[in-house]
């Protein structure tokens, strides 16, 4: 159990991260520059916050009202830096067992054995970190953090240097030594596909501060604000004004539009709200069909203007019939159903949001 | 040629070692401050330490003689209390030559240092090792390449020294006269003879030295 609520003043900006983590992966996600990094380290004390507090594990590990700060040396937190940080003149034995100090030779040597049988490095004992691949570099940096058990795992942008090929087999054997250690892990990442397959957990981090904390569908689906739908890269965001709430649903003017949307405890008519649709979730009405019941809502006409192919399908550009801008909305198709649909640019098109799809935020001031 | 008095190589040689040692022990902790810690007077005490790279010799050799010579409080309270004296005597000689080398000596090890990626003694500290064990395994051991090269330019410069020392420790022969002086004083008189082979001599034995020091602090590869 790891509970932060801190404040840093910085030269740009003041870090004042609050968020807590449970026995998982808590994903500390977030741009550069958001402060990712230095939340970590004011937890592995080796940045001292101006106030605030630590506790890491019944570990009170800073706490400025009581006066406590406990050096890094006594937190047993496990912390891998980006770039891992290996000690260039020690080879991969010795790197692995710095932290064993307390520990008479032979004790040594049985931990460190076992730490290279957990992560694999077998036949790499004697070698130097610049002899070893990036893989197997963060796998030594991982293993010189476990090795002392440590009541919590910091690890900042742990695959931000591997290829892209080697980065889902080292995030499945992190989930895999995650559960045969059953360690607590804080995860820094500015990747959102990362921050997704791994964290049970998502806080937001933005110029300092938490935007959102909570499961990862959660921040995913159900952005608190606009700014956390831009970081979740949510492709279509809107600015409109409720025209009514009613108790099936809210009516939101936009653009000349209106938008069914879902029912909605607090806003009211006249407010103004921002509404998000991932580019998945918009559905392109098939000409000559009769609507589907998912289709019958918000179907708006419109002309294709656009049409990258991406790695897993298209990402479609749809200028609505009538609007000024460039393009007003992005939809995401698997490339099967882009060639069922037969699009092609300057082709006209009717695209439906279901309602149950569509997230209303407040707009902030 | 074999009735030369050898007794300014062995003085210079003693004297050079003793000051490179103290050198290196005073250099590496001066360097490591520069390089890692925020403090008040930094930029003076690097300012101070530098200064003998600029002002000629004689003037450190005045310095010294005002500050730690027989008239000088220091100076006085010194012979007084445990009969030491520094002027003109051999210990004022590796006074002399420690301040002159001392800056190379810093200099090149607080580059080291400075090079050293602080997030790798962050690291070791978060692996429960005290900050002199991190300073011992992780911080000198990567500084290493640096300090060796400080602790060989600061023993040629302390071998080759003669302005501050003619200035403080004299010409005093057995005592005082080292090498550099010892040719000096033979030119002057004359003895272009044994000028030569005082320069000669010299310049053999500092090679070899180098080389020694070189080989004894080995820099180790990774």
């Amino acid at each position: 159990m790891l509970e932060v609520n801190i404040r840093k003043r910085l030269a740009s900006f003041e870090l004042a991260p609050t968020f807590s983590a449970g026995d998982e992966i808590a994903v500390l996600f977030g741009p550069s520059g958001a402060g990712k990094s230095l939340t970590l380290q004011a937890i592995a004390g080796i940045l001292r916050p101006d106030k605030g507090l630590v506790r890491v594990n019944g570990l009170t590990a800073f706490d400025s009202s009581a006066g406590i700060n406990v050096p890094p040396q006594e937190r047993r937190i496990g912390y891998v830096p980006q770039g891992y940080a290996l000690f260039p003149h020690l080879t991969v034995a010795h790197n692995i067992g710095y932290g064993l100090s307390g520990l008479d030779r032979r004790q040594r040597a049985q931990r460190v054995r076992e730490m290279i049988g957990l992560l694999g490095l077998d036949g790499l004992e004697e070698r130097r970190p610049r002899e070893l691949s990036g893989g197997q570099q963060q796998r030594v940096a991982l293993a010189r953090a476990l090795v002392f058990q440590p009541r919590l795992l910091l690890l900042d942008e742990p695959f931000a240097a591997l290829d892209e090929a080697i980065r889902s087999t080292l995030r499945q054997e992190l989930l895999d030594i995650r559960r045969r250690t059953a360690v607590t892990i804080v995860l820094v990442t500015h990747d959102l596909v990362e921050a997704f397959a791994l964290g049970d957990r998502i806080a937001v981090l933005d110029s300092g501060r938490i935007l959102q904390e909570g499961q990862r569908e959660e921040v995913y689906y159900r952005p608190a604000s606009r700014r956390v739908a831009e970081l979740v890269q949510s492709r279509n965001i809107f600015a409109g004004r409720v025209a009514e709430n009613r108790p099936d649903g809210l009516h939101i003017d936009w653009q000349g539009r209106r938008v069914k949307g879902p029912a909605c405890s607090w806003a009211a008519a006249g407010q103004a709200v921002d509404f998000c649709v991932r580019a998945s979730q918009v559905m392109v009405v098939r000409p000559g069909r009769p609507a589907s019941p998912g289709e019958r809502f918000n179907v708006f006409s419109g002309r294709v203007v656009r049409e990258d192919l991406g790695a897993e399908g298209y990402l479609v550009y749809v200028r609505l019939t009538g609007s000024e801008q460039p393009y007003d909305l992005q939809i995401e198709l698997p490339i099967h159903i882009y060639y069922r649909l037969n699009l092609d640019t300057d082709k006209d098109v009717d695209v439906s949001l279901n309602p149950k799809v569509i997230h209303v935020m407040p707009t902030c001031a | 040629m074999f009735d030369i008095d050898l007794s300014p190589l062995r003085l210079s040689l003693q004297v050079a070692a003793l000051a490179t040692a103290i050198c290196l022990v005073l250099g590496v902790a001066l360097a490591w401050l520069l390089a890692r810690r925020q403090f008040w007077g930094r930029g003076i005490v690097s300012a101070l330490v530098t200064l003998p790279l600029v002002l000629p010799p004689t003037v450190l050799g005045y310095y010294l003689l005002q500050a730690l010579g027989r008239r000088s409080l220091v100076g006085e309270f010194l012979e007084d209390s445990f009969g030491l004296r520094l002027a003109f005597a051999w210990e004022g000689a590796v006074i002399a030559s420690t301040i002159v080398a001392l800056p190379l000596m810093v200099r090149s090890a607080q580059a080291a240092f400075e090079a050293v990626d602080p997030s790798l003694e962050n690291t070791a500290r978060t692996l429960g090792r005290t900050n002199l064990a991190v300073f011992f395994t992780v911080t000198l051991p990567l500084a290493w390449p640096g300090v060796v090269a400080g602790t060989a330019l600061a023993f040629a410069r302390a071998v080759g020294e003669f302005g501050a020392t003619i200035m403080f420790a004299g010409n005093i022969p057995g005592q005082t006269r080292t090498m550099p002086v010892a040719i000096y004083d033979a030119w002057q008189s004359g003895d272009a003879a044994l000028a030569n082979t005082l320069v000669a001599i010299l310049t053999v034995t500092s090679l070899l030295s180098l080389l020694v020091i070189g080989r004894l602090l080995r820099v180790s590869r990774w």
